[in-house]
């Protein structure tokens, strides 16, 4: 019925189809479709961006506005992955610039940005509105120069976690006076910043919504900086502290006045140096917060955070420091009825028995909040019996990531394997997506993940099972595993290699310190011509072993449609 | 398979926090179950973890079923957090937890005192609480009503000036930037 339409009216119901995955659903029907969805295709999602190249984007996608592009491996965020691996974005800028794309929006994971990248972006492409960059590295402020002074209709500027070289502290003052349009701004990750410019930017831009400070704005800062912008909706405030020697009265209750205007603010981070007595000011806020993330607040804890958290009754999602201790988790259990997300971070991840959380504090989380579907938890151990506790309490888990600070940690009251707790888990939420392990594991605890986890799309492991067998069963259990990253586990040849197509139906694979070997990957490089097959050697000991059986130390392979990069360093190779 | 992991940790970008050495200097006390019998291959592991070699959970399986206690040394990379997070709370951490003020304390009248760490305590309240298991009397807390008794007393500090002032009057850290010393005075003196 559909094929007598004309082409505009496929293309007006293809509008209301937006999410990445039902668009590809939607191309793939038949010819028609797919011809009239990629030309009215607006945003596009590439998760790893050497699967394939820029022209073949453009090519496809020609009425491109919004790019997301991820770089590299998940595991580069914990020191595993070594300088210069690569993730360069400079070649996709460069391609979208020459073919005249109306590129709007770009959003970047994980990849190497310099300086050049930003400058041709920022003169490419006249209505460039948005830039997202999440842990990216390579550029400087001299790159942001050439943002904020070119890009004319800049509507966001948003920099988490980038690790960004600091030269002249001079690119937010290049933003023109003509500039109004910012709607969302975040530095937070940058340690200084000019602060007459920001007061400047910030009243003469009416329509920020989201403001994330860094440690370099003051508290007296940001209350004139709150006078200017009461309709913030999410604020990062930067160091919350007044001088513990100056009488400095005036300017606190000048900025309680003013939170007290602002009534609209839902989301709230920061506290990067924060003084405890000058919190009573936010107070007002908590009441309609909807996000709180004191993950870099190590400043309040204690009965302070108690004080804080008891007036968060609104709260969905919480991103806090283990200082919270069990019985703090007690009391979010109470207070944050509509908590749906909840992030523990380990305050001080190298010291022996300080932790505070353990699985105590999550058993009461599950019992206080029942709409728990996301979980990043650092704990100092976990139970079986707490574990099925929090799956009973809480079926409907997305995400379920457990880190015991000591990796293979059995349960300490039973001294069993935690293969039972998180079968409980896998079985009981249905929908879960991701997945991360830790603790004492046997293979059975895969067992459980390939019979129950069929909606698995990633799952990391370290330190986990005992035989090839444990790698199988979720291999061959995980109809939609998308990502596989393990670490430390036994698993070796017989498993890789078992069922060599699978790996087309995924994104990618890592493993690292496993029982892969050499010969091991390259079987599956020559089987699997449509896979790059990446071994990652830090120092010289392959060179003098280049044995088929030496175990290879660290291993990243991902589909591609475009062959071995060409721009994986020397310490890369790719086996064909 | 070990000395690869050895050798690979000065190639890959590890910053110091992450270092073995550090995570051993601040171990805490033992609290494992007796050992039957594998007390060497137990040592064997320790010296593993701390070379930062990677052991399969099978190998710890083999030697033994108790938990891995006494120093926690991390493996290399983990816990999984990133550099980011991990270098900001460092800092802290030697802020608050590993940082210590110890100062004397003395009560009027017992010629012995004591010290008391003040970054243990996170109060006033907590302060006096503390020192009222140390010492033998009823010390009356800040803006409590002034009883001019010999029977009760009052804590006092002496300041970066040298004077004596009495505790309390002053926000909690502005009191730690100025305290030396603490004195339980008889409520009379006040």
């Amino acid at each position: 019925m559909m094929n007598y339409f004309p082409d505009e009216v496929l293309e007006h119901v293809f509008d209301f189809v937006t999410s990445h995955r039902d668009r590809n659903a939607v191309s793939l029907v038949c010819k028609l479709w797919y011809r009239v969805e990629r030309f009215s295709r607006q945003r596009v999602f590439i998760g790893n961006c050497y699967a394939i190249s820029p022209e073949r984007l453009i090519d496809r996608f020609p009425g491109v506005k919004a790019l997301t592009l991820k770089g590299k491996p998940h595991f580069a965020d914990f020191n595993l992955v070594p300088q210069d691996w690569g993730g360069y974005v400079q070649p996709w800028i460069e391609a979208l610039a020459r073919s005249r794309i109306g590129l709007e929006e770009l959003r970047l994971k994980r990849m190497v940005v310099s300086d050049e990248s930003l400058d041709v972006l920022s003169r490419s492409f006249t209505n460039f509105k948005s830039l997202v960059l999440v842990s990216c590295e390579g550029f400087t402020t001299d790159g942001l120069e050439a943002i904020a002074a070119n890009c004319r209709f800049l509507r966001e500027l948003d920099l988490q976690e980038n690790e960004i070289e600091e030269k002249k502290n001079l690119w937010l003052g290049c933003f023109p006076d003509s500039c109004t349009s910012l709607v969302s701004l975040n530095f937070a990750c940058l340690k200084e910043i000019n602060l007459v410019a920001l007061e400047r930017l910030v009243a003469r831009n009416p329509n920020l919504k989201s403001l994330k400070l860094n440690r370099a704005v003051p508290l007296e800062a940001l209350q004139r900086i709150l006078m200017r912008a009461p309709q913030l909706v999410d604020l990062g405030t930067g160091s919350f502290v007044l001088d513990r020697d100056s009488d400095d009265s005036e300017t606190y209750r000048k900025l309680r006045g003013t939170i007290l205007k602002c009534r609209s603010i839902r989301n709230l981070s920061g506290f990067l140096e924060v003084a405890p007595r000058c919190l009573p000011a936010i107070y007002p806020i908590c009441l309609n917060l909807t996000y709180l993330n004191l993950s870099y607040a190590a400043g309040i804890h204690g009965s302070e955070l108690i004080k804080l958290i008891r007036l968060c009754g609104k709260l969905q999602r919480l991103w806090i420091l283990d200082y919270i201790g069990d019985k703090g988790l007690e009391i979010v259990a109470s207070t944050c009825k509509d908590l749906q997300e909840l992030r523990v971070f380990p305050s001080d991840p190298f010291g022996a028995g300080h932790a505070a959380v353990t699985e105590t504090g999550l058993v009461a989380i599950s019992s206080g909040c029942p709409k728990l579907n996301s979980l990043l938890y650092f704990c100092q151990q976990m139970t079986n019996a707490a574990l099925i506790a929090v799956a009973k309490n809480c079926p409907n888990f997305i995400r379920f990531r457990l880190c015991i600070l000591d990796p293979t940690k059995p349960d300490p009251v039973t001294m069993q394997p935690l293969d039972e707790g998180f079968g409980a888990i896998v079985q009981s939420s249905k929908r879960l997506r991701r997945l991360s392990l830790s603790g004492l594991l046997t293979d059975r605890v895969f067992l459980y993940i390939g019979m129950y986890a069929e909606q698995l799309e990633m799952l990391s492991i370290a330190f986990a099972g005992e035989s090839d067998k444990g790698m199988l069963y979720v291999l061959n259990g995980c109809k939609k595993l998308r990502k596989l990253e393990i670490r430390d586990s036994p698993f070796g040849d017989m498993a890789l290699l078992r069922d060599v197509g699978k790996y087309e139906t995924m994104r990618s694979l890592w493993m690292s310190s496993c029982d892969v070997t050499l010969g091991g990957c390259k079987t599956l490089a020559k089987q699997m011509p449509r896979l790059n097959v990446e071994i990652i050697n830090e120092n010289d000991q392959m060179e003098f072993a280049h044995e088929d059986s030496q175990k290879v130390e660290k291993m990243y392979l991902y589909r591609t449609l475009v062959g071995p990069r060409k721009d994986a360093p020397e310490f890369v190779w790719t086996l064909v | 398979m070990g000395i690869t992991s050895e050798q690979h940790s000065s190639a890959s970008s590890i910053d110091s926090s992450s270092d073995p050495s550090a995570a051993a200097a601040t171990s805490s006390s033992s609290f494992c179950a007796p050992i039957q019998g594998n007390n060497c291959a137990r040592i064997d592991l320790s010296t593993d973890l701390r070379l930062g070699l990677s052991i399969s959970s099978s190998y710890y399986n083999d030697l033994f079923p108790t938990p891995t206690t006494t120093t926690r040394v991390q493996p290399l990379n983990w816990p999984p957090i990133r550099s980011i997070l991990r270098s900001a709370h460092l800092d802290k951490a030697l802020d608050h937890k590993q940082a210590s003020l110890f100062i004397k304390i003395y009560m009027e009248g017992i010629p012995i005192g004591r010290k008391l760490n003040l970054f243990a305590q996170d109060g006033y309240d907590s302060l006096i609480t503390t020192i009222a298991h140390m010492f033998p009397t009823t010390i009356l807390c800040p803006g409590a009503d002034r009883v001019h008794s010999d029977k009760y007393h009052v804590l006092t500090y002496e300041d970066k000036e040298g004077d004596w002032m009495l505790v309390g009057d002053v926000p909690w850290e502005m009191f730690l930037n100025n305290v030396k010393r603490l004195k339980i005075t008889r409520a009379d003196r006040c």
